[in-house]
């Protein structure tokens, strides 16, 4: 009798695992289904344009999932017909997508690069094929930008600069020695942010020292435990300061430190970003500055950018669209103008 | 494997539809043709595009298939290559850095000679050592990332010499791009390495049964040597194009080749224990999923919803495969005995 | 007449190891390092951190490594059920650990951390069910299913909350239980450790445990025995999704924070734990304990790794030489053995 329930009890399994079979297929239609009607109904109002955006990150990522909204939104305002990709950071991916959106003729490309050093191809076949190219995020290599009719976004080597200017600021002429957590491996934002830190730190206040660097993967639980590790190969006493590439690795810095029973506020720790788990560490004092990116800034003005080079609005040469890098501290941390996004 | 044989199930074919039966359970392909037909068939009505626009598509097909190739020379010997992934990453930047310093025909060579030394290790410790290869080129896809990010400084190596990259990545004969051009060679070369050259015939007796082909004369280290070799090349040739294509060498390449290239292989019905499968299966294994990936970027839909469809496309083509389906069949049957059994007592 | 042809799958096991009793001199040496040779190396690890690399011995680093070890260890110990029956490895534990960190947080911040964890419960489940039925008794592919299983479960998971980086209050019981510590233990170095009794409790002393075990010895002999082979393979899969769903929550919770892709790469580094601890991959070979060292190991490995400013590249290379060697000594071992 025990041994033919248990051979029943699959049986039961296996319908159940149908049934969830066939939810997913269900619900993998209907997304598709009532895209296609907002775009029917935007397309009765005005010109439309077709417009495919060839990111690296979407909702996999905290950034992305901000970013992602605000660029629907303005899309949908504006009357352009967007295809998004995400390449995850994997360039051979992004070439592919880039060759399958020359392809499809659109009206415009909106690249993010995934590497930057990767995107050449891909900008010389959309200008043969006479699709004009907007950059959002990540702008091009000098020897690139003529591929393209525009930038928009954050300027990734100038948030490396302000924070180390927040830096150099609150350390005065103290000499001090910090650690640095970086972003992750290859990363083009993080390669970017790192050698404006290190670069603004060498020339304008020598006297902070960074003593090791290591990547975090962007996330809060590495960071933490790297963070952790460097404090104990340095001495907490030879440390004096932790420059972070982005808030959640601050967040995961200043938990590293407290985890030791120190004040993370006797620390000069500067970030970049301002974002939710970030703001709040500004106004308490724990996180001495960060740099402000608005990731529906970033988002919304990518599809403007690219509506205004659609309609003509822009001129000839190559628009120029930089989020402000503001500093933010204690003192502007509550400030509406900064509030955080992401 | 005995696993089928185990269960039996209208072994007796009779008429021209039990034959017909038998010669498809005989071939591996069944499965990945299915496939391949119900998508071309959906996309066709959906995506036209997919196939107006077939240069790009195939352009597809050969980034995920190419490396698929290879490792289908090692599959069929049961044996595993999880450093493809790696030797991808570090061929691409061996070529582009010895390239900036010499030139591009050197940096190729250079890429592909690294790729043999790569080989004769993993083989080195499957053969010779006897690790199991699911093992040993596990450590090596770490090792080999890690030399990729050392040698490139962790950071993208680009070009030096643009044009040539650029070049490379233009059609040459009709619509067709060098990639799609070697994608198609080397499936022609494998293809005729593997049904028609005694050496590569014997890649499936290694792999049906090893103590078997010893037995029989088959210098079975030597194959295994020479199937790495294959497995590691074509995955060095993909490091080298796709470098040249993208004009730079990133060192945290191929992070989504692994797994695709081993779903091509497996959709196209390569039995990963060896001695069962094909050159042609892997190659509309991955025409299959290549096609699926165009016309779902193509469609707009968003990408967790693309990610879903992929996943429940490979869970249905991997569990309706009639080897699946059979085994199900037995479990009922075993459990309708069991009740008999229990009612009898 | 089942317990008899079970039993004969186990003699046919255990013979291997008799056939090392009678082996002498430098055989014997590399016998005794294939079988206990993880022993040795996690002992030569720790002696020589301790005397070269400074800061390795202190309290606070022993925490460090506990943290390193937790959520990837249990995540690995219950992998290692999947893996003796024959099944290569789950990589959807990295879509399950994510969901379960995910849903621990968003859900306990939307209602109360009861029914996070029901819901985090009822997904773990439903993950080991469709990999376990499908490969259990569709005889799929596991590589292949789960790595379907993956791409739905991070679909889904991404689809239903929006994808973005979710965090807890810090006063919360997921903040304190994260940062909590017991003597220079942090708790989840203590739920590592009880996630390594009851397994090892399951797989050496229980019926499905034994039955789990002969399995990956002989898959044919098993089920001719009259064991209802798909039903084992279902259990591997629902103890592996067990674990991840813990390995989830202990990760969540020592940094208070989860996003969809937090657990990325946990698939081969619990598969190279599991390993580099000495379970065979061939199947049938192995144990809880083993890969609780073999976890040890590679977290010491990559905690000195940082402790001594090694750059990242050569991390990765380390760590990949490191499975190699592993694997090199046990292999030797095993043909020593057989001679």
């Amino acid at each position: 009798m025990r041994k033919s329930r248990l051979v029943l009890a699959p049986a039961a399994l296996l319908s159940a695992a149908a049934l969830v079979l066939t939810g997913c297929a269900t619900e993998a239609e209907e997304p598709a289904s009532t895209g296609s009607t907002t775009e029917a109904a935007t397309e009765a109002e005005a010109e439309t344009f077709n417009v495919y955006a060839l990111l690296p990150q979407g909702s996999d990522q905290a950034y992305g999932t901000t970013y992602l909204p605000q660029m629907e939104a303005v899309a949908a305002e504006l009357g352009i017909n967007l295809t998004i990709t995400n390449s995850q950071y994997d360039a051979d991916k992004q070439a592919s997508e880039c060759e399958i959106a020359v392809a499809a003729r659109p009206d415009g490309i909106i690249l993010w690069p995934a590497v930057g050093d990767a995107v050449r191809p891909c900008l010389e076949a959309a200008a043969a094929a006479g699709i004009p190219v907007t950059v959002t995020n990540s702008d091009l290599f000098d020897a690139d930008k003529d591929l393209s009719r525009g930038f928009s976004g954050p300027d990734t080597y100038g948030q490396g600069v302000a924070s180390a200017e927040i830096m150099c600021d609150i350390v005065g002429d103290a000499s001090v020695n910090i650690i640095q957590l970086n972003g992750s491996i290859g990363n083009s934002t993080a390669i970017d942010r790192d050698n404006g830190f290190t670069d603004t730190i060498a020339a304008n206040c020598p006297n902070v020292t960074i003593l090791d660097e290591q990547n975090t993967d962007w996330t809060k639980a590495t960071a933490q435990q790297v963070a952790s590790e460097m404090i104990t190969a340095q001495g907490l006493e030879n440390i004096q300061g932790i420059y972070a590439a982005d808030d959640s690795i601050a967040a995961g810095a200043i938990d590293a430190l407290e985890a030791r029973g120190v004040d993370a506020a006797d620390y000069f720790i500067t970030g970049i970003g301002n974002t939710f788990m970030g703001n709040p560490l500004v106004a308490e004092g724990k996180l001495d500055g960060t740099v402000f990116q608005s990731s529906s800034w970033d988002g919304g003005n990518a599809v403007r950018l690219m509506h205004s080079v659609l309609t003509g609005a822009a001129g000839a040469e190559r628009q120029l669209l930089l989020m402000p890098s503001v500093k933010v501290t204690m003192d502007n941390a509550t400030d509406p103008s900064v509030a955080p996004e992401w | 494997m005995s696993n089928q044989s185990v269960i039996k199930m209208g072994s007796e074919a009779k008429g021209p539809l039990g034959k017909l039966r038998v010669t498809l359970a005989r071939r591996t392909e069944g499965r990945a043709v299915g496939l391949f037909i119900i998508i071309a068939t959906v996309v066709t009505l959906t995506q036209p595009l997919v196939f107006t626009a077939y240069q790009v598509t195939l352009g597809r097909i050969a980034l995920i298939g190419l490396v698929a190739l290879g490792l289908t020379a090692v599959i069929l010997m049961g044996e595993l290559d999880l450093s493809v992934a790696s030797t991808l990453a570090v061929s691409g930047v061996i070529m582009t850095v010895v390239a900036n310093e010499t030139n591009i025909l050197i940096g190729v060579l250079a890429a592909l000679a690294a790729s043999v030394v790569i080989s004769l290790i993993n083989a080195f410790f499957v053969a010779i050592v006897g690790i199991n290869s699911f093992i040993a080129t596990l450590g090596m896809l770490f090792a080999l990332r890690g030399f990729a990010l050392v040698i490139s400084d962790e950071q993208p190596v680009k070009l030096l010499n643009v044009e040539f990259g650029i070049a490379f990545g233009q059609p040459i004969l009709g619509p067709l791009t060098p990639r799609i051009l070697i994608f198609f060679a080397v499936f022609i070369l494998l293809q005729v390495f593997v049904t028609r050259v005694r050496v590569g015939r014997e890649f499936l007796a290694v792999g049906g049964n090893r103590q078997a082909a010893y037995d029989a004369g088959i210098p079975v280290k030597r194959r295994i040597f020479t199937g790495f070799i294959i497995s590691g090349g074509v995955a060095a040739l993909a490091g080298v194009i796709n470098s040249l294509e993208r004009t730079a060498a990133d060192p945290t390449a191929g992070s989504t080749v692994l797994l695709a290239s081993f779903a091509a292989a497996i959709i196209g019905g390569n039995y990963l224990k060896g001695g069962k499968g094909s050159i042609v299966g892997t190659l509309i294994g991955a025409a299959s999923l290549g096609m699926l990936q165009v016309a779902l970027t193509i469609s707009g839909v968003q990408v967790p919803v693309q990610e879903i469809f992929i996943g429940g496309i490979l869970l249905i083509a991997v569990i309706t495969d009639p080897s699946s389906l059979r085994a199900v069949w037995g479990s009922i049957n075993t459990v309708i005995q069991g009740l008999k059994n229990s009612r009898a007592k | 007449m089942a317990k008899e042809s079970l039993t004969q799958a186990m003699a046919i096991a255990k013979s291997p190891d008799e056939a090392k009793k009678e082996v002498k001199g430098s055989a014997a040496f590399v016998v005794f390092m294939a079988d206990k040779g993880i022993f040795v190396f996690t002992a030569i690890l720790i002696a020589a951190s301790m005397t070269f690399v400074d800061g390795f011995a202190s309290l606070q680093n022993l925490t460090d490594l506990f943290h390193r070890a937790a959520p990837i260890g249990i995540v690995a110990l219950g992998m290692t059920f999947v893996v003796i029956t024959g099944n290569y490895l789950d990589l959807s534990v990295v879509a399950q650990a994510a969901a379960a960190g995910v849903i621990l947080i968003a859900v306990s911040n939307a209602t109360n951390l009861a029914t996070a964890f029901a819901v985090a419960f009822v997904v773990a489940i439903m993950f080991g069910l469709v990999n376990g039925i499908a490969v259990g008794y569709f005889k799929a592919n596991a590589v292949i299913v789960t790595l379907a299983t993956t791409y739905m479960g991070l679909g889904l998971l991404r689809l239903l909350s929006g994808g973005s980086q979710v965090f807890g209050p810090s006063d919360g019981p997921i903040a304190t239980f994260g940062s909590s510590k017991l003597g220079p233990f942090p708790y989840s170095a203590v739920v590592l450790v009880v996630v390594a009794i009851v397994l090892t409790f399951v797989l050496s002393k229980t019926n499905f445990g034994f039955m789990v075990r002969s399995f990956g010895v002989n898959e044919k002999s098993t089920r001719l025995s009259g064991t209802n082979t798909g039903f084992i393979v279902v259990g591997a899969f629902l103890v592996t999704s067990m674990a991840a769903m813990v390995g989830g929550f202990v990760l969540a919770a020592f940094s208070n924070t989860a996003v969809s892709n937090m657990a990325t790469g946990f698939d081969f580094q619990a598969l190279a734990a599991i390993i580099v601890g000495g379970t065979s991959v061939f199947g049938g070979k192995g144990s809880v304990p083993r890969t609780l060292l073999g976890v040890v190991f590679v977290s010491i490995l990559s905690n000195v790794l940082v402790l001594s400013q090694i750059s990242y590249g050569w991390q990765q290379v380390a760590i990949g030489s490191l499975i190699v060697f592993a694997v090199t000594v046990d292999a030797l071992g095993r043909r020593a053995g057989k001679k």
